[in-house]
């Protein structure tokens, strides 16, 4: 290996030992949602025996020890912060994330496997909010998450809509007319679908667009390409083939916030649940009631219940102030005919 | 006289006697009768179908808010793309100057396999950052099948170049994509062959085919390439595509590319493509025959104020019948 080569190899490693050390600083704020004193000394004694055991004639115990108490001493300081855990689906680089940066109180991204981990880490308050896409402008609904809403007894405090431009990832210093195959989350994968089969790619469904983008780096071909953020792009450190991918321009995602308490701090939005006896004109009776009261209703969406097929959900978002007695009044006429109904929430609407 | 198989050209071949003179260019060695060529009625071009004027209304096409067909379209900017830099700095000055549409090559047929090939994706993103910045479309050449759809991602005007214009499995490539085409015209080329070649892209289900004409080989040595400008009225009598003409390759010499603009306005040119380079002295290809930015925005000026005239792409337009003279 000549110098340049060795460099390449140390910087490499600078970027992974980062990614590791700020996957310790999660952990331990997750582990600080789980005790209620942040120094536990056992705790810290077992760790600095077990880690200066792995010394070696490079790394001295001391050593080792030293650059222990320093980076436990940070997640200490990072515990009595109180920061704000998001759970949301996918890993760093996921639209999920992106979404989170605009609600701008100081909150901490955290990556979840499945949407059912983030509304349950929120349950059971190992996360402060979970932060989940409801629907997309191309594709529209996001089925699972709608079947965890209807089910769930969390709260949406919040939304956001975030504009969603795509780029088509490769390896760096892979030819991009190799490219046969793409991986990415299927809602990505049909955002683009026009342009995969412009270009004659097969798509490839992956649990995540940035997880994807990860895998990719580390043991994808060369004949593969991702569809992910440019963030994604970024942490990864793969090539941008192609930007703004996606099959139209005004290609956007609404997310919601979810958290165990109610917030309806200057909220002007409402999301409910409910499903309707089996009878003619049923769901007619209830929509003529938020005509009546004049309220505005922005979607509705109906799911097959799992538990009884044959039998439907369905969400309705409306336009009203928790404080406006009208709104009050029509819900609660809506909550009487209804078999089930649950308020999920008032927020305020995203200004896009 | 060699025996020809019959089965292999058209049903109504005449064989003719040797003595009698050979009206065909193209096979005026084996002594038979062209067979497009008509005694009567001179080229009928029987073989073009959707190409050929007939009754057809003139097509338009359309680029973001440039109509190839209806106004004068001014086509400009470098040879290669060589930076971001280069390539946007010329671009703003060509917008300024007058241009309504971006050129650049990403991928360059040279000569010589030594010589600079272009930037290839790399150029094609700094073509699209050029259109972003100034907001003209852009035209760029693709070389090879395998790139047709990725240029087509990026540009507004897919072009093929003179080496390329029977390059069949490239045409019937670009012929399926729903961008415009723009085809050069070979430099061995006839007028025949070369709408014949747009009639490849056409029948791909590719309407949008804009014809250029860029010089073709002759035995004079002064000019890079006779610029053939009587192919312009001759191409609006027998199609109803538009036409531009390219007097930088046309004629490879600065000094010229006034004079011939001006005469493609003249001859009813539906526009025209030209090199400028910020600094022509340090262009990576071509650099004899580029225009400063400069000598750029006069020519735009002389062209605007020709144009006003009438004369141009407007006078054809007008005309739904090209031979309506006879």
């Amino acid at each position: 290996m000549n110098l340049k080569e060795i460099r390449n190899k140390i910087d490499h490693l600078d970027i992974e030992l980062i990614a590791l050390l700020h996957q310790r600083m999660e952990y331990a704020l997750q582990a600080g949602k789980h005790k209620n004193a942040i120094f536990d000394p056992s705790r810290e004694k077992t760790i600095l025996d077990t880690v200066s055991s792995k010394g070696s004639a490079l790394l001295e115990s001391s050593f080792i020890i030293e650059v222990y108490r320093s980076v436990i001493g940070n997640s200490k300081k990072l515990q009595e912060k109180r920061l704000k855990l998001v759970g949301f689906q996918g890993e760093h680089g996921a639209w999920s994330e992106i979404a989170i940066q605009e609600f701008g109180y100081e909150m901490v991204p955290i990556p979840c496997f499945e949407f059912g981990d983030v509304f349950a880490g929120v349950a059971k308050k190992e996360l402060d909010f979970g932060i989940v896409p409801v629907e997309n402008s191309l594709e529209g609904s996001v089925n699972e998450v709608n079947d965890l809403l209807i089910g769930t007894e969390l709260n949406i405090v919040g939304e956001n809509i975030v504009p969603i431009h795509h780029n088509l990832l490769a390896l760096p210093g892979s030819d991009h007319r190799e490219i046969r195959t793409v991986y990415s989350h299927p809602q990505a994968l049909a955002q683009c679908r026009a342009f995969l089969q412009r270009n004659r790619l097969e798509p490839r469904p992956f649990y995540d667009t940035a997880g994807a983008a990860r895998w990719l780096r580390h043991e994808g071909p060369r004949t593969a390409g991702v569809i992910a953020s440019a963030l994604a792009a970024d942490i990864h450190g793969l090539e941008i083939v192609k930007e703004n991918i996606e099959d139209h321009p005004d290609n956007a995602t609404r997310f919601v916030l979810l958290s165990e308490r109610m917030e309806t701090n200057g909220a002007n939005k409402c999301t409910i649940a409910f499903s309707t006896k089996d009878r003619v004109g049923a769901l007619l009776d209830v929509l003529r009631i938020f005509a009546e009261y004049k309220i505005n209703l922005t979607r509705i969406e109906s799911r097959p219940d799992r538990m009884y097929p044959g039998t439907f959900g369905f969400l309705l978002d409306l336009q009203g102030s928790p404080d406006d007695p009208l709104v009050s009044e029509a819900l609660t006429r809506v909550k009487e005919m209804s078999v089930k109904f649950k308020n999920l929430g008032f927020y305020r609407e995203s200004q896009r | 006289m060699r025996a020809i198989p019959p089965f292999s050209f058209p049903a109504d071949l005449k064989i003719v006697e040797a003595e009698t003179p050979a009206v065909s260019p193209i096979f005026p060695l084996i002594g038979i009768q062209h067979p497009l060529i008509d005694q009567e009625e001179g080229y009928t071009m029987t073989n073009l179908k959707l190409v050929a004027l007939e009754q057809r209304e003139r097509t338009i096409v359309t680029v973001g808010n440039v109509r190839f067909g209806d106004r004068f379209v001014i086509i400009a900017g470098p040879c290669s793309v060589e930076s971001e830099e280069q390539m946007i700095q010329t671009a703003v000055a060509v917008k300024r100057a007058g241009a309504d549409m971006l050129r650049g090559g990403a991928f360059k047929p040279r000569t010589s396999p030594y010589a600079f090939q272009g930037l290839g994706l790399q150029g094609l993103k700094i073509l699209a950052r050029a259109r972003d910045a100034t907001g003209l479309p852009f035209a760029t050449e693709v070389l090879d099948t395998r790139d047709v759809s990725w240029v087509a991602e990026f540009a507004d005007v897919i072009q093929i170049g003179a080496r390329n214009m029977q390059n069949f499995s490239l045409l019937k490539e670009v012929g399926k994509l729903q961008k415009p085409v723009l085809l050069k015209r070979g430099m061995y080329s006839t007028l025949e062959e070369w709408l014949n070649c747009a009639e490849y892209v056409m029948n791909e289900g590719n309407p949008q085919v804009i014809l250029c004409e860029r010089g073709i080989r002759s035995f004079e040595t002064y000019t890079r390439n006779t610029l053939d400008l009587s192919a312009v009225p001759a191409v609006k009598e027998l199609s109803h595509l538009p036409v531009i003409t390219d007097p930088t390759h046309g004629t490879g010499k600065v000094s010229l590319i006034e004079p011939m603009s001006l005469a493609s306005v003249a001859a009813g040119a539906d526009g025209v493509i030209v090199e400028v380079h910020r600094n022509p002295q340090e262009a990576l290809s071509d650099k004899d025959q580029a225009l400063t930015p400069e000598q750029f925005s006069e020519i735009v000026k002389k062209i605007r104020a020709l144009e006003s005239f009438g004369v141009g792409s407007r006078f054809f337009a007008s005309q739904r019948w090209g031979r309506s003279s006879s």
